[in-house]
């Protein structure tokens, strides 16, 4: 967490430059392409690509490195329950069965474990842009460009908003959940028992919500006390300035989404299996 | 700009009865004028109806006449309303609306499209006046209430408006900060000439610096409306369930008749011959012993050492001792330590270093569950702490928990002894113990009252209700005070002087000053994870070293000793509360 309690990590590089708005299209462009294809070449390709301009990007490395631990543990997960369900899907989808070893009642196809590599892949290769996005985007710049890219102000300023909040309600989880605890109803390893556990936990949703819903009415009037919806438009104090390279950067996207695109046209066959 | 109430009432939408009745208040253009009542007493409802919050945010009925710089605010928007009055709110945490201080004085202007480059320029100039534009780029986080406030009114700067309002201004805020933001404000009305609207019920400090006129609202009405020196004179404050300076409670219990003339609002005015007299016939010094504390020891805490990080000590050495009966306060300002150390108390932190007993029992490895049967933690914000609708099922709900967990462990010592009972077993069923700490905690009446509609003392105390009855030895209470007038606060403290006197242990986390002297037999002074002063209330507050430390304030009594020339501050300090306990026994 930076000083901001958002996940903005103040630094200056070519990504903290650019326009924000075309980020989020960049992030956006960069999902569809992923989900377009069942083609582990697609994914490495992005991989490698999101890799470079990570490294880029000047995000601390103990960041990335602790996220991509995460990622890929949930994906190991994800791989072994699609393995648990649908043991013939890399069958299914090619026609071919390769069976390299018998588990219980499962037998592991080439297929299916190609199929899991391939889909694993495709999530991670989101990861390297997902990260961009989030971590050299300033909330605030976000919120002015797009509103500039024509969200009205008051959608884009949530934003800012949850933002600006998001610590405070950790907070003061953290306080209620505490002096609940003291209380004698943890829902942490205090508590023996399950079932205890989890009623403790639901115990913390009124004060949550009390204080949830005071704060709103707090920050509601102070907005209203401000002028906030005054005009139908309103200025930024933090914004950014559309620079030439970001028009650069719109072309290359677009030609390479065309590329993709196009690959995707006149390629028709849903899944690459090599073997 | 002027601002006129004639023969003004409003009523809320959902209440039966009239909040403000008959109002017929002036307030010229460049006045400062400060606004007192209780809780409840409609106060903030006049300013809600100044600053156009009624009727575009909370709805209600109004008759009568409101204007505002000779216009109707009934037939204007809220931002028209806002151009004129600027509005600083209690909660600095909430109504700071940007991520960084820059932006938050800028949310205005943004909403009032001013172009990029004149923001920049205007949030400068604004911030130069509260000095913080060092801060500029500092998030929310990392600035203390008292820097919070000052970029309230930065942001309220800005807008240019004419007239300032500001609802409590001094709520959260330690005796320091509140010092400078009450300078702050004088300065402001000083150089800009606005109206300026204080809504404070701590006029000792509002008073500080001089205000031109006091508005004193009860029960709806306007019970006072005239210069300072005219009510501290009179006895109105007193009726109307406000406090008094304490320097003008202790003239008048020296029994000198105050006129207006004597124009007792500004303190320096109190060396008059007279008055002098006075308080030099009243005063017999008490030559205070350091009281033997025969009592045994309940907590001790021993050279305890903690830090988040492992590299920064929030809190080094500590040692303190609580003794059955004993009302602690713990004084020391924002980061000083004083939720760290009530953490460690409660179990929900554990030392890095030195160790913490109760009852000569090592408590340090226990669990937070294992020391909350011992050690009840009570937070500022009750709120916070009721998990259930009705008022009995969160009286209950502890008790059913832990009288199935550990049957027959419960004790409750002091319930035996404020009743006198002599066996409550563990066959006494929930219902005759839940009865009776209701009963003890003056909810008696509200048994089957959701708690959504109690009041906000009620509400505290239906906290503390729920945590006794976990039976415990030692409570401690975060800021118990906050947010209530004299009257329910007194009320409130009594309660808790019985439970103390039951022979809890009781501390006290709070930067109130009246209340520590008060109600505490003595107080630890925290100061930058350091403990700076063990001692008497009257004591410390004597020190001004320690006051600075602390960001503490000296009290009006001692400036009232120095004025008269009686030399042991501390000593005229502990009379005058030995004599203010006397008479409220007597009341």
């Amino acid at each position: 967490m930076s000083k901001f309690g958002t996940l903005y990590v103040d630094s200056d590089s070519f990504f903290h430059r650019m326009e924000p708005s075309l980020k989020l299209l960049v992030f956006l462009l960069w999902s569809v392409t992923v989900f377009m294809f069942l083609d582990l070449r697609v994914d490495i390709f992005l991989l490698v690509l999101g890799i470079i301009l990570l490294s880029l990007s000047r995000i601390p490395f103990i960041i990335i490195r602790n996220l991509f631990i995460v990622v890929i543990i949930f994906n190991l997960i994800n791989a072994l329950f699609i393995f648990l369900i649908t043991p013939d899907y890399g069958t299914i989808l090619t026609g071919k069965t390769t069976v390299l070893c018998n588990l219980w009642h499962y037998s592991l196809t080439l297929e299916t474990l190609f199929y899991l590599l391939t889909l694993s892949l495709k999530y991670i290769s989101l990861m390297p842009m997902a990260m961009i996005l989030i971590f050299t985007t300033h909330p605030s710049r976000f919120a002015s460009s797009l509103n500039r890219v024509g969200i009205p102000y008051k959608i884009a300023y949530t934003f800012n908003i949850i933002f600006r909040y998001i610590p405070d309600i950790q907070n003061e989880f953290k306080t209620i959940a505490q002096a609940q605890a003291a209380r004698g109803m943890s829902f942490g390893k205090d508590e023996k028992s399950f079932t205890k556990r989890v009623r403790n936990l639901f115990n913390l949703t009124i004060p949550l919500i009390n204080s949830a819903l005071e704060r709103i009415d707090k920050v509601t009037n102070a907005m209203d006390l401000r002028g906030f919806g005054k005009y139908k438009t309103r200025t930024w104090y933090n914004t950014t300035k559309i620079k030439a390279s970001d028009y650069v950067v719109l072309l290359v996207l677009i030609i390479m989404f065309g590329l993709f695109l196009s690959i995707k046209i006149t390629d028709t066959s849903m899944f690459w299996y090599p073997l | 700009m002027e601002i006129l109430f004639k023969n003004f009432s409003f009523r809320y939408k959902n209440l039966k009865e009239p909040t403000l009745k008959n109002i017929n208040l002036k307030i010229n253009a460049g006045e400062k004028v400060l606004i007192a009542g209780q809780s409840g007493s409609g106060k903030s409802t006049l300013m809600h109806c100044i600053n156009g919050l009624i009727p575009f945010a909370m709805e209600g009925e109004h008759s009568g006449e409101l204007l505002i710089d000779g216009t109707k605010p009934y037939d204007e928007t809220i931002f028209e309303i806002s151009k004129k009055v600027g509005t600083i709110l209690q909660d600095q945490d909430s109504q700071f609306i940007g991520l960084s201080v820059g932006e938050d004085v800028a949310f205005l202007l943004e909403n009032n499209r001013v172009k990029t480059t004149e923001m920049h320029k205007q949030v400068a100039e604004a911030l130069d006046i509260v000095d913080m534009n060092d801060f500029i780029g500092q998030s929310p986080y990392e600035l203390s209430g008292g820097q919070k406030q000052r970029v309230s009114i930065a942001g309220v700067i800005s807008s240019k408006s004419d007239i300032m309002l500001f609802d409590e201004p001094l709520a959260n805020l330690d005796p320091a900060s509140g010092k400078n933001v009450i300078q702050l404000i004088d300065n402001l009305h000083k150089e800009t000439g606005k109206t300026i609207l204080i809504v404070e019920h701590r006029i000792e400090d509002v008073l500080e610096e001089s205000v031109d006129r006091i508005v004193v609202i009860e029960k709806g009405e306007i019970i006072f409306n005239g210069p300072p020196q005219e009510i501290l004179a009179s006895n109105i404050l007193n009726t109307a369930g406000l406090r008094e300076p304490l320097y003008v409670e202790a003239i008048k219990r020296s029994k000198h008749g105050l006129s207006a003339l004597d124009k007792i609002q500004n303190i320096e005015n109190c060396a008059d011959e007279k008055i002098k007299d006075s308080i030099l016939k009243w005063y017999i010094p008490t030559e205070m012993i350091k009281e033997k504390i025969t009592k045994r020891k309940m907590l001790s805490v021993k050279n305890v050492d903690f830090s988040y990080d492992k590299t920064r000590k929030v809190l080094s050495d500590i040692s303190f001792d609580l003794h059955e009966g004993e009302i602690l306060s713990v004084l020391g300002n924002n980061g000083a330590g004083k939720s760290t150390l009530s953490g460690l108390i409660s179990g929900i932190l554990k030392p890095a270093k030195g160790e913490i007993f109760l009852n000569d029992q090592k408590i340090n490895g226990w669990s937070i569950k294992k020391v909350g049967e011992n050690v009840g933690y009570v937070m500022q914000n009750p709120n916070s702490m009721i998990v259930k609708h009705m008022l009995r099922d969160e009286v209950k709900l502890g008790l059913e928990a832990r009288l199935v967990d550990n049957r027959g462990v419960l004790s409750f010592n002091w319930l035996k002894s404020l009743f006198n009972r002599k066996n409550i077993n563990e066959d006494d069923n929930i219902e005759k113990l839940y009865l009776d700490i209701i009963r003890t905690c003056g909810l008696y009446g509200y048994r089957n009252w959701p708690i959504a509609s109690l009041s906000y003392g009620q509400k505290r105390r239906a906290a503390i209700a729920s945590i006794l009855t976990l039976d415990p030895k030692i409570i401690i209470m975060d800021e118990p005070t906050a947010g209530q007038d004299y009257r329910t606060y007194s009320s409130f403290m009594k309660f808790i002087q019985e439970l103390a006197a039951s022979g809890l242990g009781i501390i006290l986390i709070t930067h109130d000053i009246h209340l520590a002297l008060e109600y505490s037999s003595r107080s630890i002074v925290l100061c930058g994870g350091e403990k700076i002063a063990d001692d008497t209330p009257a004591r410390i507050f004597a020190q001004t070293d320690i006051i600075d430390r602390a960001n503490l304030k000296e009290t009006s009594l001692g400036k009232l000793a120095s004025i008269i020339g009686i030399e042991n501050k501390s000593d005229f300090i502990q009379f005058f509360i030995n004599e203010a306990k006397e008479c409220s026994i007597i009341e």
